[in-house]
């Protein structure tokens, strides 16, 4: 028996409570149930045996929290967990019960909200699943982090080989706690290659109504529902629905297509035994659902149906600037770049770190999982190394898009697999190892080949996208239209979407941005959907949203009037005679800041600006914080315009190949266990004004990490922050280590909890009491 | 649950370090992350009464594995029968628009954090508000956390597991004894059916006392 045969024959019954079952026999709130496994193995059985008879095709195991945290302090092994709960289920499941393991979240929340690493919770799940093998599937469920699934469902792909299925636990707005969207959990984990997903707990039936019709929309899986009795009540905390009315319930589940179900919180055999009875006058409904080109990130899902803006700034590709950060593993620059985007009109962007020399798999993750802390839009992953793509791939929370594959046989066979593995949707270059063909002709028959092989190996046709690749006009004039003409074929010949780079049209142009702009326009009408951009040029990003009004996609012109239905006519710019650098920075104006430095730059020495300008400002801004006349909000803001007015500075210096001059290095970082970083984040800035090289480790740092990289720069300052009481250890015991690895560095602490003494007697050399301090002694120990 | 139409603004800036009134760009500032944070995130709240039984080594909440250790609490309990556990949060949205915030500007950042800590506790005012309303037969002691006085933040995982917090509300502990999402309270309201005297939180109680700003210019922070 297995999970397709009983689904072949009719819908699935899933069980009911276990927990309920259990604290009506008597477990207190917060007790370990899993340890009944052991204690109790005759009150487990019964409680699976009732279900069975009540008309339970699967039994869950009594394993929801049975992960190596949360069994910590059992003394027990999570393989004998396991083992144990299997054995119960299987003495009471008998030849027709199917088993599920059953794994709940691990209850510790994952970076960038929490400490747990991506890695970890793989290896959580993957203990689980290695102990679970003779289960006869898995199942996932109560998630809310979409993140923490997809490290479940690779650890079970990878490491077992039963059915996987998944529920996710969703408010009434439609999505998780962490705010995951119930398209992107389908769009994610249908490409993930699940075998079922669905909604558990959370709600009762009737509020999941709406939310299993949405999701019914977004699979082709077969679809759970598994809710609680009810909602509870505030007082009691017990679930209202007698079993008559929660069976009544799942009418119109079943009539929306979900075709396995059962119960959770509150839900007990009677409830499973009215619920099956319903189903059984019903005969499951076949949906037809035609799952839309779409990608996403947990959060936010972006639907091809109207042209949509891929910001291509995240590229070092021609600038010297983007490649120093690089360089220094300068995530901060990365993450600027994308919020501009972001703001500037960017649906998804793409994300290309590769420089020779860096790792390159490194450099993604780092940059996927920072621009994913701090923006919903999703990404493209941009790189020509698949071990890079992988890694991306492998901790990219959604659906991304992998930019790219061509119509090379290596590119073929290494790209289209992992595409596939991962759920993502593919570029299509068409170029072969001939090149790129000068007809349109051609390239449709690349894009053709490209996308027999990505069917044929289950990619669905509406996740590839192909690029007819833009050729320079100044140097190809008769190409443009090929171009264009190999898109309007590939698009509706093929039935696929597009993607085109539009910028390298102009090279070599004067006035380049206006036959960019008229191209862009051109390749819209001619069927573009992804194009390309800098969003952060408005006539670019203007021609878009202009276009999507014109085709009659931007319904009554909602959303372009919402961009420019305020908008007065520039004014001419107000001369600003009076305003100077030092002025622009006292009061925190941040582009003023930078666009003086940069007129400044045209007449004066870089250094000279710093010295005689920039600096002057902020020890005034600094004294006069010092002397009660001006707050943390204002010094950080006048820090804030002078850290661009120094950025205008440092691409300046980039670009003219000068070595930028650095006062000293300091090492920071928020030391571990702890998350507190904005304190660490100001001293960095003011740190960074005063021309110090500071290396950021980040939050909850190893202690390690810390002695490491400070003995591997030489740095003669290391500053640590922590803002709790629990943590303080942890800095003593990284102050130990940096005096151990480099005797001559100084150590300065700052945070809430810290006092003077208490710094001294942990060991450190200073103790900064705010970030104006921190700057002090910064100067008095590096001169 | 429990809607936010503003949070206090005053309040934030305080915590962000303003003394005094905020110039014209930073209160501009603060209402712009005021409206972005109030737009994304959903304050909730989870609470439960157990009864109290006074032992040797603390007091237990009848019914979970939870044991209130220390001289505060108990002093905090003191005539109490029973007790309100409760845990509220803003969400994950809310470390999000503080990471978002930064990454685009510092201040910015400061200030929606300092707004989240004052929006938290606003949700706190009104969870208890609301949690008293339905136990009319009580009198109430204002709310105490782990961490205040010798109350350890050792015993939040069983807190929340006594609510069953990170199920119904997505709130956890990092090893550090940090909830999570950052801004998200436990607290623990005494309850008596007699009159008690409903003690004012004192600066006693608070593990900042000896470096607390506030206190160092004679002043406190309430």
């Amino acid at each position: 028996m297995n999970v397709n045969t009983l689904l072949e024959s009719g819908f699935l019954m899933l069980d009911g409570g276990m927990g309920t079952m259990l604290q009506a026999g008597g477990l207190e709130m917060g007790g370990i149930p899993e340890m009944l496994n052991f204690t109790h193995p005759e009150l487990i059985q019964s409680i699976h045996r009732t279900y069975i008879d009540a008309g339970s095709d699967v039994v869950y195991t009594n394993t929801f929290g049975a992960n190596r945290l949360k069994m910590a302090k059992t003394g027990k092994s999570v393989q004998e967990i396991i083992s144990a709960a299997i054995q119960n289920a299987r003495a009471a499941a008998g030849e027709k019960t199917l088993v599920a393991l059953d794994i709940g979240p691990i209850g510790q929340l994952l970076e960038p909200t929490g400490t747990l690493k991506f890695e970890e919770a793989y290896d959580i799940f993957r203990e689980q699943i290695e102990a679970g093998k003779d289960a006869d599937l898995y199942i996932f469920e109560t998630m809310t982090d979409l993140l923490e699934v997809r490290a479940g469902v690779l650890a079970a792909k990878e490491c077992g080989d039963k059915p996987i299925f998944v529920t996710m636990s969703f408010e009434e707005n439609g999505r998780t706690f962490t705010g995951c969207e119930i398209s992107a959990m389908a769009l994610t984990l249908e490409g993930l290659g699940v075998d079922a997903i669905g909604v558990n707990c959370s709600l009762g039936p009737e509020e999941l109504v709406p939310i299993v019709q949405e999701l019914c929309r977004w699979t082709t899986l077969p679809v759970i529902v598994k809710p609680n009795a009810g909602l509870p009540d505030p007082v009691t905390g017990r679930h209202e629905f007698a079993p008559e009315r929660f069976g009544a319930c799942m009418k119109p589940f079943a009539e929306m297509g979900a075709v396995i179900f059962g119960g959770c919180c509150g839900t007990t055999p009677d409830h499973i035994r009215a619920a099956a009875q319903q189903l059984s006058v019903m005969q499951p409904v076949k949906r037809s659902v035609s799952v839309p080109a779409a990608v996403c990130s947990a959060n936010r899902t972006v639907v091809i149906d109207m042209p949509k803006i891929i910001g291509e700034r995240i590229n070092p590709t021609g600038k010297k600037r983007f490649k120093q950060a690089l360089v220094e593993h300068d995530i901060d620059y990365i993450l600027n770049q994308a919020i501009v985007q972001v703001q500037a009109g960017a649906d998804i962007l793409d994300v290309n770190v590769g420089l020779p020399d860096i790792d390159e798999a490194e450099m993604m993750q780092s940059a996927v999982k920072a621009i994913q802390g701090i923006t919903d839009v999703p990404l493209q992953l941009d790189t020509t190394k698949p071990d890079a793509l992988e890694a991306g791939l492998r901790i990219y929370n959604g659906k991304p898009i992998v930019n790219s594959v061509n119509g090379e046989e290596e590119s073929l066979s290494t790209v289209l697999p992992l595409v596939k593995k991962y759920g993502a949707a593919v570029v299509g270059l068409t170029l072969d190892k001939n090149g790129i063909p000068k007809t349109a002709e051609g390239r449709f028959e690349i894009a053709k080949r490209i996308l027999d092989r990505a069917l044929a190996l289950g990619i669905r046709r509406e996740d590839v996208y192909i690029d007819c690749l833009t050729l320079t006009a100044s140097a190809e004039q008769e190409g443009v239209t090929e171009t264009l003409s190999a898109l309007t074929r590939v698009k509706q010949e093929l039935g696929l979407r597009t993607v085109l780079g539009v910028s390298n049209i102009s090279f070599g142009l004067p006035n380049r941005e206006l036959v960019t702009r008229t191209f862009l326009t051109m390749a819209l009408h001619a069927g573009l959907d992804l194009p390309i951009i800098n969003p952060n040029t408005e006539s670019m990003t203007g021609a878009v949203r202009a276009y999507r009004l014109l085709a009659n996609f931007d319904k009554n012109a909602v959303d372009f009037i919402a961009h420019y239905g305020n908008e007065t006519p520039a004014a001419p710019a107000a001369a600003k005679t009076d305003m100077t650098l030092g002025n622009a920075i006292s009061a925190g104006l941040k582009s003023e800041a930078a666009q003086l430095t940069a007129q400044l730059l045209e007449t004066t020495p870089a250094m000279e600006i710093v010295n005689s300008h920039l600096i002057p400002a902020l020890d005034k801004a600094g004294a006069e914080f010092e002397a009660g006349k001006l707050f943390l909000p204002q010094l950080i803001s006048a820090a804030s315009a002078a850290q661009s007015a120094f950025e205008v500075i440092r691409t300046k210096l980039c670009e003219s190949g000068a070595e930028s001059v650095s006062s000293g290095t300091v090492v920071i970082a928020t030391v571990k266990g702890d998350i507190h970083d904005i304190g660490k984040n100001i001293v960095k800035v003011l740190l960074e004004n005063y021309g110090y090289k500071v290396i950021d480790l980040g939050k909850d740092v190893d202690c390690e990490a810390v002695a490491q990289t400070a003995a591997e720069h030489g740095a003669p300052l290391v500053g640590l922050s922590a803002l709790m009481t629990t943590t303080l250890p942890s800095m003593e015991e990284t102050i130990r280590l940096v005096k151990a690895s480099c005797p001559d560095c100084k150590i300065m602490v700052g945070g809430a909890v810290l006092t003077a003494d208490y710094a001294e007697k942990i060991g450190a050399d200073f103790y900064a009491k705010d970030a104006k301090g921190a700057v002090d002694i910064a100067r008095s120990v590096i001169s | 649950m429990i809607r936010l139409d503003s949070i206090d603004r005053r309040q934030a800036l305080r915590y962000a370090g303003m003394r005094g009134d905020a110039d014209t760009a930073i209160s501009a500032l603060a209402e712009t992350c005021e409206k972005r944070l109030l737009s994304v995130i959903s304050p909730r709240y989870i609470h439960r009464v157990y009864p109290l039984e006074f032992c040797e080594n603390g007091i237990a909440c009848k019914g979970s594995h939870l044991l209130l250790t220390g001289a505060d609490i108990a002093a905090h309990l003191q005539g109490c029968s029973h007790a309100v556990l409760f845990c509220a949060t803003l969400s994950q949205a809310a470390d999000r628009a503080v990471r978002m915030a930064q990454a685009e500007d510092l201040t910015a950042g400061l200030l929606t954090d300092a707004l989240a800590s004052a929006a938290i506790e606003q949700v706190c005012d009104l969870a208890e508000a609301e949690i008293l309303a339905g136990l009319p037969d009580f009198h109430a002691t204002w709310r105490f956390s782990p961490g205040y006085g010798d109350l350890p933040l050792s015993l939040q995982g069983e807190f929340l597991d006594a609510l069953d917090a990170q199920r119904k509300i997505g709130v956890c502990v990092s090893d550090s004894g940090l909830l999570l999402p950052r801004k998200s309270v436990t607290a623990i309201i005494g309850l008596s059916e007699k009159p008690i005297e409903r003690h004012r939180k004192g600066c006693a109680a608070c593990n900042l006392m000896n470096t607390c700003p506030y206190r160092a210019k004679g002043a406190h922070c309430k």
